[in-house]
């Protein structure tokens, strides 16, 4: 294990924090799904007795008023509201003294008739069995004190395993999000307080070896590594102290010595001294810190933790919040906070880049939290579309502030390192939280309420602030001179290729996310009745989870085979054919199909999209740097974002819900088709035309 | 070179003694991770027990709804003869054989569409108004069961409609709150008992873990510290416990250039005296 070096430690923890996690929750959910089942099923029993007295009670009055009991009419219809009204119950029947089926709705005769006719039912006392998967309670037909048939109430044993699996599913998602975050929290514990420390004496250390000693390392934590620094750092200042007295001692014979030849030979040795080494000029070291994109990475983990919360149930929430008006018609007041928010965060980004720029990120992450915060907790207090739409601006303001100080902190820090890894810390941490916050959103709104996650959202956002305020502190990199205010962009959409990249696959890319993604999806799958919020959120968790496998992929395929426009135009292909699917049935497994193919559409098309940059734009990037490129496609398509909702909105009522996606899926996958044709002339490698037509 | 004897002879380090660990690796990852285990626990638990607590009292409550339900039944066909409400005397007789069958029946009780209680299990409520609430929730679907809470009952209600339509009254179920918490507080006890103790077991398993991973951390820093302080002090060469390593070889050549810089201005000092000590 190098100390110096975060993987292997992190490993090993990662490893106990599996070890330490998964049992637990495994043994106390193995504990839960017993104690359900042995909960539920005397209760079941008394339903079932409850019903059986009720429709025995029935039959025997018809009988009482002379009817025989294999000659009553309308026993299908008299069963069909019972059955219908009660999941669990999955048949009724009556059979004669001599166990022969003469009535039953709910199942097959076939199956059933072999038992009823074997057991013994001569007894006038209700009794249970079990057959094949049934729970059969049976109730005694009597017609003046005498036994004339049976009522068979069947109870469905698969009702109380698939209420267990329910549980089983929940914390199975709570369990999977304790692991991500733990991932988060450990990883910040390892390069916080181990490697990054490590790292700076690292950087002095190798200052030291070429007899640098002007520098000592800035950790003053006090656990094992804060004293290994304490002890480090002494003893460049024990080597500092003594130069400094030999450099007085120096200073002393040199104006007081009377013998120009001592006064000479002792200048040889001080120049002999500076000449091995080095210190500093005044008698405080140079402090070092070591700076690293992870530094971050949790605080803005749990900042969009605190947005995706309410990912699955937005739409929704914004349902319970509409109050008719003639102008404004459900399906568009439904689009309308999911649109500003896309809107007010294009607008704010780019302005937050350069505040980040100047002010430093930690203050940026800090001014953007106050917004977002007051967002989440008026959200929760909303009263209607408008307040709502008023409040959910205010955090986009925020989201754009933090998310542009994280990424400046993440470009500032990452400086010296690998800008390819800084960005998989940034991308890591969102997808991450995406799949958390999606995931335990769904279920803890299905518990808790909308308003109340939205509180657990301003909580998060907090935390995440204490983070920063905290331990960020003294960790802020140098940073960089201000950008310039003015860029001419509006050359850029010159560039065939860029403008190509954005309307026929970036956009729509945008549109299917938002319109179908953050819109539809929630809203077409609680159609179904046994469709429930974590229900959703488990579902719509598959998209960053098939983002995050795919994602590392694409960009290694991409930069081995020089294939970006290609993978581009796969990825739009795949995400606009997904849509389209439902055409072929409403199931709601397809709209999980849909998801999980949106997420391979994305996970294959994002990291090339960005790297296809330098390559069509490449006097442009010389000319107005790549980040400025770069910041300029996600400003553009973040017109898709906007026009996502109300486009799906527009779709729905002319055809409805499934017809609205399907006719997303057209949508994109026609840009996609024109992407995909284009991408045959894109070429490869740098295109350097644009610059001679200039 | 600075070597401070002391006066029993021992040789005291050049460098401040080492800074007391407050709060060691181990301690501080060990409280990430018992914190994480607990919240996981928690929130596991919490989902469990509320998922059972809702399935549970659903089931509770259909139950009741289809005894409300056949309570229907019976005083609709009736309505559906063309007699009134009101007048339905055998009503009365219906409600008291259905709260005899369940013992955990608090009453059931017939009222009209103003709200006047017509028929109660508990004839002394006969007169009374019900809440608002109920008659509001007659407003809903006609074959959809309503749910409402009072001081310390579960309700379970439904509308009763004649033939034209008309909303002529509700029938409501009154059951002890209690009986659904009694239904649930077994799993309640079970879930916290098995909280704690997987929280137990697993903290302990969680600290020895760490003792084990950063305790070697501990001692790898604690080993190059002494290192260190001793070359400062006595001289001679950094000792590397894991050659190979490339932060202890860099370590050891940081102590070695240490050490080299200090023996030079040393010797630079004692130089510097002598040529000031000449005249």
């Amino acid at each position: 294990m190098t100390l110096d070096r975060t993987r292997p430690l992190f490993i090993r923890l990662l490893l106990l924090a599996l070890l330490v996690l998964v049992p637990p929750v495994a043994l106390l959910a193995h504990g839960a799904m017993d104690d359900f089942a042995r909960g539920l099923v005397p209760e079941m029993d008394k339903k079932a007795a409850v019903v059986g007295r009720d429709l025995a009670s029935s039959i025997e009055r018809a009988v009482n008023y002379g009817i025989p009991l294999d000659k009553l009419h309308g026993m299908p219809e008299f069963f069909e509201p019972v059955l219908g009204a009660n999941r669990e119950i999955r048949y009724l029947a009556v059979t004669d003294r001599d166990g022969r089926i003469l009535f039953i709705s709910g199942a097959d005769a076939a199956l059933l008739a072999p038992f009823f006719s074997s057991a013994d039912f001569d007894i006038a006392a209700s009794r249970k069995a079990l057959i094949d998967n049934f729970v059969d309670i049976t109730q005694p037909l009597m017609f003046k004190s005498a036994l004339i048939g049976h009522l068979h109430v069947g109870l469905d044993q698969d009702y109380v395993q698939s209420r267990v699996l329910e549980i089983g599913v929940d914390i199975g998602v709570v369990t999977l999000v304790s692991l991500l975050v733990a991932v988060e929290i450990l990883l910040f514990v390892v390069t916080f307080n181990i490697t990054g420390p490590i790292r700076a004496a690292s950087t002095v250390m190798d200052r030291v070896r070429h007899g640098d000693f002007s520098a000592t390392c800035g950790v003053t934590s006090e656990d094992e590594v804060g004293r290994f620094i304490h002890t480090f750092n002494a003893a460049i200042r024990y080597a500092d102290g003594l130069f400094r007295r030999l450099e007085a001692y120096l200073d002393e014979v040199k104006t007081a010595h009377f013998d120009k030849t001592v006064v000479e030979r002792v200048a040889e040795i001080e120049s002999r001294i500076r000449f091995l080494f080095r210190f500093s000029r005044s008698s405080q070291p140079e402090v070092v810190n070591e700076h690293q994109a992870t530094d971050i990475r949790l605080p803005l983990f749990l900042f969009v933790f605190a947005e995706e919360i309410s990912r699955s149930f937005m739409p929704l929430y914004i349902r319970d919040l509409y109050m008719p008006v003639d102008w404004l018609p459900l399906e568009m007041a439904i689009a309308l906070p999911i649109a500003v928010f896309m809107l007010c965060i294009a607008a704010i980004s780019p302005a937050a880049a350069l505040v980040s720029a100047r002010r430093g990120s930690r203050r940026v992450f800090l001014i953007g939290l106050a917004p977002a915060t007051i967002g989440f907790l008026m959200s929760a207090l909303a009263t209607n579309v408008w307040d709502f739409t008023l409040w959910r601006s205010l955090t986009a303001v925020g989201y754009a502030l933090v998310t542009m100080a994280c990424q400046s902190y993440i470009a500032q820090a990452s400086r010296q390192q690998n800008r390819t890894q800084g960005l998989g810390v940034y991308v890591g941490a969102v997808l991450t939280a995406s799949i958390c916050g999606t995931g335990i959103g769904g279920v803890l709104a299905e518990r808790v309420g909308f308003a109340a996650t939205f509180m657990i959202s301003a909580i998060l956002a907090v935390i995440a602030g204490l983070l920063i305020h905290r331990l960020m502190e003294a960790a802020q990199p140098a940073q960089d001179a201000a950008p310039e205010r003015r860029v001419a962009f509006l050359p850029l959409l010159r560039n065939w290729r860029f403008s190509a990249l954005v309307l026929f696959a970036a956009i729509p890319s945008k549109i299917a996310l938002t319109g179908f993604f953050f819109y539809l999806m929630p809203l077409s799958l609680m159609r179904s009745p046994d469709t429930d919020l974590g229900d959703i959120a488990r579902m719509m968790m598959l998209y960053p989870i098939a983002v995050v496998i795919l994602s590392p992929l694409a960009s290694r395929l991409a930069d081995r085979m020089g294939w970006k426009a290609g993978l581009v135009a796969i990825g739009g292909l795949i995400g606009g054919a997904g849509l389209v699917l439902p055409m072929v049935s409403p199931d709601s497994d397809l709209l999980g199909l849909a998801i999980v193919l949106l997420g391979v559409s994305h996970g294959l098309s994002a990291s090339p999209q960005l790297a296809m940059i330098p390559d069509i734009c490449w006097t442009e990037c010389r000319n107005i740097g790549q980040t400025n490129v770069l910041a300029f496609l996600r400003l553009t398509e973040r017109i898709g974002s906007v026009i996502g909702p109300f486009l799906a909105a527009a779709f729905i009522p002319l055809f409805d819900y499934t017809g609205a996606v399907v006719a997303l899926g057209w949508v994109v996958l026609g840009m996609s088709t024109v992407f995909a044709l284009l991408s045959f002339a894109f070429g490869s490698g740098p295109h350097i035309e644009a610059e001679d037509t200039e | 070179m600075d070597r401070i004897e002391q006066p029993h002879g021992t040789t005291a380090s050049v460098l401040p003694p080492p800074r007391p660990v407050r709060w060691s690796l181990v301690r501080k990852v060990s409280l990430a991770l018992v914190s994480i285990l607990l919240s996981t626990l928690l929130l596991a638990g919490f989902f469990a027990y509320y998922k059972f607590e809702s399935v549970y009292s659903s089931l509770v409550q259909s139950r009741y709804s289809f005894v409300v339900f056949t309570i229907k039944k019976r005083v609709e066909d009736n309505l559906n003869l063309g007699l009134a409400l009101r007048q339905l005397r055998q009503v009365q007789d219906i409600l008291e054989r259905e709260k005899m069958r369940d013992a955990q029946v608090i009453a059931v009780e017939i009222f009209d569409a103003r709200g006047e209680v017509l028929f109660d299990t508990d004839r002394g409520a006969i007169g009374s108004r019900v809440a608002a609430n109920l008659v509001e929730a007659l407003k809903g679907a006609p074959g959809q069961p309503f749910g409402a809470t009072d001081e310390d009952a579960l309700i379970v209600g439904l509308p009763l409609v004649n033939n034209l339509g008309k909303v002529e009254g509700g029938v409501v179920l009154r059951y002890p709150a209690v009986y659904v918490n009694y239904g649930v507080s077994g799993l309640l006890l079970e879930l916290s008992k098995g909280i704690l103790r997987n929280l137990v077991v697993f903290s302990i398993l969680a600290v020895a873990g760490l003792y084990l991973l950063f305790g070697r951390v501990g001692r790898r820093l604690d080993a190059m510290e002494r290192s260190l302080n001793t070359v400062m002090t006595n001289g001679g060469p950094a000792v590397v416990d894991r050659p190979g390593d490339a932060f202890e070889e860099r370590f050891a050549d940081f102590v070695a250039k240490s050490r080299e810089a200090v023996d030079h201005i040393h010797d630079a000092t004692q130089e510097v005296g002598r040529l000031d000590r000449l005249q």
